[in-house]
């Protein structure tokens, strides 16, 4: 359907309205995110390639988006560092997590 | 990329991820259902996935996720039940319904576009159903994740897929009817696949689809392997209407068509069955439809196809390679061993030797059937020698016609059996059925004839591997012979001939020969053959020491004769058969030789009695030759010259003899018949035949005979021709008959008996061999192990083994063992 549109970015957007665009490889990783995008359900976001979370802030965003690199870099190597994360994040992290099937 | 890098540093106010906590579960649920209802209209892309996502994620986070999962169940089998089915129910048009009654009435074409109609719409409604689902479950997606994993319950994906089944294809064609949609799709396709077995274009495609959903649904809840919905219904239906057609076809096609078409077109379905589960049906079908097609085309065919009048016997006899080529591979389908066809191929190869087998008989025994009967009579000699030649073509024919047939074989079995070793042990043994029947007893003589008239004529101006093919050709042939001493006992006498007569072409190849055979029998074989060799070359030696010998002695003899000897040793040399084969002439007596030459043999005999004392030295005049210088005087010619003619004569030793003997005798003098027989004691039958070749053959004719008839009779009388005149300075004066001729039935019968004679020495010798080593065996066994012992020369019959052990208990060799159950032996050293 969207075979055409397919682009190289996808834009995340926080309910706070901040924007992250990344790439679509490393956005894949989530779950939630994959099958939204998914080129063959077509859904409004894999049309649009842009995907509003209603229920994350743009700090727990970032903090998403950095760790969907972080784990598009590390996929293939071995005894990597743990990603630095905020400790007062910890928790909405966790239920970001859940909820984007990382 | 990551927007808004710049740290915030303002902390967002603390909310739960659930942003009003308190959510109504009907609301939510109405907005997920009517947004399923636009899903499944096609209208996804005005829905948001992150919306959908969150309030499902949302039901389950209340602990509502069994109410969701079967909320959306009975969504989807009121969807399913209210909306496909009408549509699948409005493709069923008449002729499709009608057309599971019967077959008959409309038209193919009809039933293919009604089938085809019903196949697309089964086929969107299904592909509708999983894009659709699949859309679902991706929404649903925390719901499978941690409700469905939790409760162990299917994936809702999964769960509308069975909907799908029990509410589309197990529901009623129509609302009178008891059938359901699932039988009526079995149905469509296989009539559709019918329409192209029969040769039109259906959509593969299409079909294949279909199949693939049948394949993805269960039979039952357990989804075990094979309880697909495919191989529960559909695969066991097609297995059996293709049973049925097939076995109709195989009987249309055997009553309609030959061998070779049939086997073309089996293959062919067999292909296109192979095809049509890879385009069509599943690859995991292939094996069973094979399977089918193979036992109804072939296996419960194979015997007619084989049989019929076009069958192997046909491609064999027309070289239809390609079509035996297809039989072999039917065959090699259903039967490992090929059983059918290698007991078609048998009984050909047997039948076509026994035809060459018989042609031979007729052959040689048309025309010889006179003679035989009374061929000590002179006076049939000619028709004899006719016969003879005649038996000798036949020989060579017969050879060459197995050579033939074998030759055939083996192209058959290289071009079209695929080099297959079964089958070659198969042909070898036919081949060796029909060369060794009881009833052609001729072929170790024949073979050893043809190796003979190749020795002699055939391989001239050949080269080296021409020469090579034609050997190995014959020892093929040898391969098969069961009887190898018999072989070997005429083998002996044809080279016999051919040494002492100088007929050999060649020496190399005689030798080469001998060394294949070697290979092929062993050292004991050709022990004999070899020492023959042997023989001649001593004599050459011997020739050369007499020569020097004579020059030694410083005899200035102008009418010096020389000579030339073969000296041989019985044992080796097979000296009984070169005569003519008369019992009374075994004892053969001394011809009278000339003085001249008489003093010459007694000089060798003394020569050769130096060398080697104790050795007793018999003339065989009969074989030998000699050369003549003769002069013929000057007699008025044809064209009037008188003039002197001297011709070289190249005669038997016997005619020498005769001739010389009219070198005593004043010119004019006639001899007659008994004359010459006194005076020179030649022996009777060799002298009609000396005579004949002097005074009857036209080109030989030195002697002039009264009168003139073919036949020699004791009367008759001979006097020097004159007026003979030659073509060539050289005449070779050939002695009648003196080639290597099939035998008449007398000398068969006695190389025959010779050759019992032989064997029973064999036997005993094997006999004693055995028994020496086991001291005491029974009967059976013995017989068993001598059989064993001989095999690879000959095959002993059993009775003459009897005789031969009880000869041996007669001269004390063996005892019986009184008191045993079986008849047993001890050995007596």
């Amino acid at each position: 359907m969207a075979e055409t549109k397919i682009s190289e970015y996808v834009t995340l957007v926080s309910n706070d309205g901040y924007e992250f665009k990344i790439l679509r490889s490393a956005a894949c990783v989530a779950g939630t995110i994959r099958k939204a995008m998914d080129p063959a359900s077509g859904f409004k976001e894999a049309i649009e390639s842009r995907m509003t979370f209603e229920n994350l802030n743009g700090l727990v965003l970032e903090q998403v988006c950095l760790y969907l690199y972080y784990h598009q870099k590390h996929a293939e190597a071995r005894d990597v560092p743990d990603p630095d994360v905020p400790q007062e994040l910890l928790l909405e992290l966790l239920m970001a997590a859940e909820y984007l099937q990382v | 990329m990551i927007a808004g890098r710049g740290r915030q540093r303002i902390k967002p106010p603390r909310r739960g991820l659930h942003g009003g906590t308190d959510i109504d579960f009907e609301d939510t649920w109405g907005t997920i259902a009517s947004a399923f209802r636009e899903i499944h209209t096609k209208n996804a892309s005005r829905l948001s996935y992150e919306e959908l996502y969150r309030h499902a994620y949302k039901i389950v986070l209340k602990k509502k996720g069994d109410e969701l999962y079967k909320r959306v169940s009975e969504f989807e089998h009121d969807w399913l039940r209210n909306e496909v089915r009408g549509s699948i129910q409005a493709l069923f048009s008449p002729s499709l319904l009608a057309n599971t009654q019967s077959l008959g009435g409309k038209t193919t074409n009809e039933r293919r576009v009604a089938g085809e109609k019903f196949l697309k719409g089964l086929k969107q409604a299904w592909g509708d159903h999983q894009v659709c689902m699949s859309m679902l479950a991706d929404v649903l997606m925390y719901m499978d994740r941690v409700y469905c994993q939790d409760q162990r319950v299917p994936s809702i994906y999964t769960a509308a897929m069975v909907l799908f089944r029990d509410d589309i294809l197990n529901s009623p064609t129509s609302d009178d009817d008891g059938r359901v949609v699932l039988g009526l799709l079995n149905h469509v396709i296989l009539n559709q696949i019918q329409m192209e077995r029969d040769g039109e274009v259906i959509d593969k495609h299409l079909i294949k689809s279909c199949v693939y959903m049948l394949e993805s649904l269960y039979d039952d809840e357990m989804e075990a392997e094979e309880q697909r919905l495919y191989t529960m219904s559909f695969e066991q239906a097609y297995l059996d209407t293709s049973r049925d057609f097939y076995r109709k076809e195989a009987e249309d096609q055997l009553r309609e068509s030959d061998a070779g078409s049939y086997c073309r077109k089996a293959r062919r379905r067999i292909y296109e069955e192979e095809e049509r589960c890879k385009s069509t049906l599943l690859e995991s079908t292939a094996p069973k439809i094979q399977k089918v097609v193979e036992d109804e085309l072939i296996k419960s065919r194979i015997r007619e196809l084989v049989d019929m009048d076009s069958g192997v016997r046909f491609m064999i006899d027309n070289d239809r390679l390609d079509e035996l080529n297809l039989i072999f591979d039917l065959n090699a389908r259903v039967d490992d061993k090929k059983a059918e066809l290698t007991r078609a191929l048998q009984k050909r190869i047997v039948d076509m030797g026994t035809d060459i087998n018989d042609a031979a008989i007729t052959a040689s025994q048309a025309p010889a059937a006179a003679p035989a009967s009374e061929a000590g009579d002179k006076g049939k000699a000619p028709v004899q020698e006719k016969s003879q030649n005649q038996q000798t073509v036949a020989a060579i024919k017969w050879v060459e016609d197995v050579l033939q047939l074998k030759d055939k074989f083996d192209t058959i079995w290289k071009v079209s059996f695929d080099e297959d070793q079964p089958l070659q042990t198969a042909l070898t043994r036919s081949f060796a059925d029909f060369i060794n029947s009881t009833t052609f007893p001729r072929s170790s003589e024949y073979i050893s004839l043809f190796i003979d008239e190749n020795m002699k004529k055939g391989i001239k101006g050949k080269t080296e591997t021409e020469v090579d093919l034609v050997l190995d050709k014959a020892i093929i042939l040898l391969r098969y012979i069961q009887d190898k001493d018999l072989f070997e006992r005429y083998y002996k006498k044809h080279l016999c001939r051919r040494l002492l007569m100088n007929k050999s072409i060649s020496n190399d190849v005689e030798k080469h020969m001998i060394s294949k055979m070697k290979i092929e029998l062993g050292n004991n074989f050709t022990t004999k053959l070899e020492s023959m060799f042997k023989d001649m070359t001593i004599s050459e030696e011997l020739t050369a020491g007499f020569k020097k010998h004579v020059a030694g002695l410083g005899e200035k003899d102008p009418k010096r004769i020389e000579l030339a000897i073969s000296v041989l040793t019985s044992m080796t040399w097979p000296l009984e058969t070169m005569g003519s084969g008369d019992e009374e002439e075994s004892k053969r007596q001394q011809c009278n030789f000339p003085p001249a030459i008489d003093r010459i043999k007694r000089g060798f005999e003394k020569f050769y009695n130096e060398k080697h004392s104790g050795r007793k030295l018999t003339w065989l005049a009969h074989m030998g030759s000699a050369d003549l210088k003769a002069t013929f005087p000057k007699v008025p010619q044809k064209d009037g010259t008188f003039k002197e003619r001297r011709h070289d004569l190249n005669v038997p030793t016997y005619s020498m003899v005769i001739l010389l003997l009219f070198n005593e005798v004043p010119a004019g003098t006639r001899l007659t018949f008994e004359e010459i027989q006194a005076e020179t004691n030649i022996p009777h039958n060799d002298l009609v035949r000396n005579l004949q070749s002097l005074a009857v053959a036209p080109k030989t004719r030195i002697l002039v005979k009264e009168p003139m008839t073919k036949d020699v009779k004791a009367t008759d009388r001979f006097s020097f021709n004159e007026g003979f005149q030659g073509k060539t300075i050289k005449i070779k004066v050939g002695l009648v008959a003196a080639g290597n001729k099939v035998e008449n039935d007398r000398e068969r019968r006695e190389t025959e008996k010779k050759n019992d004679d032989s064997r029973a020495f064999c036997i005993e010798a094997a006999v004693v061999r055995i028994m020496k080593q086991r001291k005491e065996l029974s009967h059976q066994q013995l017989v068993i192990e001598t059989l064993n012992q001989l095999v690879a020369q000959f095959k002993p019959e059993v009775p003459m083994i009897k005789k031969r052990i009880e000869s041996l208990i007669e001269r004390e060799y063996l005892e019986r063992i009184e008191d045993t159950k079986v008849d047993s032996y001890r050995y007596l050293a």
